[in-house]
């Protein structure tokens, strides 16, 4: 029968046409696929998807990535600040609740995708760190009859307090690496921490290499999420994670602050244009139902979503099986 | 009393559910000159106050007092452009729209005018204070195209005023600039900028601030027929000093350092 081959033939596809997709850069090698309604659909979407949205205005899909990036190399050392002033600080909580949904434990591997100025990063090590010590205080205080030789042996042994673990920060944008780099030179972080420059479209990764893969404001800003979303399957381990922490829809719209926002930016750091950029795209990102599904459609199961103040913000939540 | 603050929130559409601007939707469209950019009267208020006090923070947020004077000064613009438009000079400047920058400026003829004319000083103004006609911030937040115009010409006016006072561009003769700025233009930024600006200097420079320059300064303001009013582009040859009596600028008092 026609109809169960076709679909075998989609889910087999499926992921290796996506490949496909990325290596070639032909649309003639696309029209003479075999699969002859893939073929049709691929090219209807590629007419359509030449034109996308920067904020309100409607730019070309190779000029928001250039656009997009202006704009944070223009905010990457004001970042910080400004996002203290924008979400009056509570942008750590929402961090903080990420990583406590999370709940990393010693060993993990994550991938901090558009992670530039390492806010998710240090927080994964402070909580691999903290978990680990407490982990190893249970376990000396459960071996109470050590000889000296042991316990001497136990203490030598402190090289990795992060019990394996490794974060890797990946961004596009170079400046705001720069200052991630900077921060964690400040604060003291060394061990378990790589910086790599990387489009979340195109991971510079092999598959399966990840246990968690976390994406904290920053795939509003990506050109194409259905490609970051697919990327972030491969990357992940069978069994690994996918957490993504993103404004959303608010239950009560607070117009207000979204006019506040660029104002802010033009007199705390004379950047009105990047900060009304913010405000846009903050307004044309899906909402959490269909974003969920835009998940769920990259092949992760058990997606969740979880609002947070309101609906300013919200965590989705899907595993790779 | 809902109707108003609605209108307060939101500068042209009514649509409750989007309350952005409604200019500025694609590349160009709906904005009145290049780098506009709309604003609502309640984003109006917020920056006047939080460039205010900006500029009282960081004095060297120059772009601060520039977004002061765009969104405190719309009243006094359309003052300021009614006056233009009545004198027969200034009529003329609203319709060729000079602009003065580097590259409109004609250095090389000005360099050659005779010493003592209008542009050889004021070429010399710029060279002695390193400084440049470019680098005047463009006008974003001002909701007329003409208007817009106007604070531009006044903004690059600016620097010919230190030529005619004879003040330096340091904090003692700016503020004496700003006295006659205020006293001629009325604008709300130079007002507060005439009375806040003193808030940094020393006792001593304040009491020569008070006592000598803010009388002479506000005497020729009072004096002076608008300076918004003269074509400078055509003024370059003559003297200083035929400009300064044709305007009734006396010499300043000796005692502010520098030159101009």
């Amino acid at each position: 029968m026609a109809a169960p081959r076709t679909c075998g033939l989609w889910s087999y596809c499926g992921r290796g046409l996506s490949r496909a997709k990325r290596n070639c850069g032909l649309p003639g090698l696309r029209s003479s696929w075999p699969w002859g309604p893939l073929g049709a659909r691929l090219l209807s979407q590629e007419k359509r998807a030449t034109e996308t949205h920067f904020g309100f205005e409607t730019v070309s899909e190779e000029e928001k990535g250039g656009k997009v990036y202006q704009v944070f190399e223009s905010v990457a050392k004001k970042y910080d600040v400004m996002n203290d002033m924008m979400s009056l600080g509570i942008h750590r909580v929402w961090k903080d609740l990420l990583l406590r949904k999370m709940h990393p434990l010693p060993g993990t591997q994550l991938l901090d995708v558009a992670g530039g100025t390492g806010d998710i990063a240090f927080r994964f090590l402070n909580y691999v760190q903290a978990q680990h010590q407490g982990k190893q205080k249970k376990q000396l205080r459960a071996q109470q009859n050590l000889s000296w030789e042991e316990i001497a042996k136990k203490y030598q042994n402190e090289e990795d307090s992060l019990g394996g673990s490794l974060v890797m920060v990946c961004d596009i944008n170079r400046e705001m690496l720069k200052v991630g780099k900077q921060k964690a030179f400040d604060r003291g972080y060394k061990a378990g921490l790589a910086w790599v420059l990387g489009d979340a479209e195109e991971l510079p990764f092999d598959d399966d290499k990840f246990d968690v893969y976390t994406i904290a404001f920053g795939i509003r800003n990506v050109t194409h999420i259905d490609r970051a979303l697919q990327e972030a399957h491969r990357v992940l381990k069978p069994g690994g994670r996918f957490l993504c922490l993103e404004f959303s829809q608010v239950n009560n719209p607070l117009i207000s602050s979204f006019q506040v926002i660029p104002v802010l930016g033009e007199v705390v750091a004379g950047d009105w244009k990047s900060y009304q950029y913010l405000v846009e795209s903050i307004r044309k990102f899906p909402s959490q139902e269909a974003f969920k599904e835009m998940i769920e459609d990259a092949g992760f199961q058990k997606v969740t979503y979880e609002s947070l103040t309101s609906g300013i913000v919200a965590i989705h939540s899907g595993f790779k099986l | 009393m809902a109707t108003l603050l609605r209108r307060a929130l939101f500068p042209l559409r009514r649509i409750p559910s989007s309350p952005r601007p409604a200019a500025g939707k694609s590349h160009g469209a709906g904005l009145l000159y290049p780098d506009h950019i709309p604003t609502s009267p309640l984003q109006k208020a917020l920056l006047a106050a939080g460039s205010a006090g900006m500029a009282l923070y960081n004095p060297y947020r120059h772009d601060m007092i520039a977004v002061l004077g765009e969104t405190t000064g719309c009243h006094t613009l359309k003052v300021l452009r009614d006056q233009m438009k009545r004198d027969p000079e200034g009529a003329q400047i609203l319709q060729e729209r000079p602009r003065i920058s580097l590259s409109t400026l004609d250095l090389g003829k000005l360099q050659s005018l005779p010493k003592g004319s209008f542009g050889r000083e004021y070429l010399r103004f710029l060279d002695v204070n390193r400084v440049s006609p470019d680098t005047r911030a463009p006008t974003r937040f001002v909701d007329d195209e003409e208007l817009a115009y106007v604070i531009q010409r006044y903004r690059e006016v600016h620097d010919m005023l230190h030529t005619l006072l004879g003040m330096p561009t340091n904090i003692l003769g700016e503020i004496v600039v700003k006295w006659f700025e205020a006293v001629q233009t009325r604008l709300p930024m130079c007002i507060l900028g005439a009375l806040f600006g003193p808030v940094r200097l020393s006792a001593q420079s304040l009491q020569v601030l008070v006592s000598e320059l803010i009388p002479w300064a506000v005497e020729n303001g009072r004096r002076a027929p608008c300076v918004l009013n003269l074509y400078y582009e055509r003024r370059w040859e003559q003297p200083l000093r035929a400009l300064r009596e044709e305007l009734g600028i006396t010499a300043p008092p000796l005692r502010v350092q520098g030159l101009a």
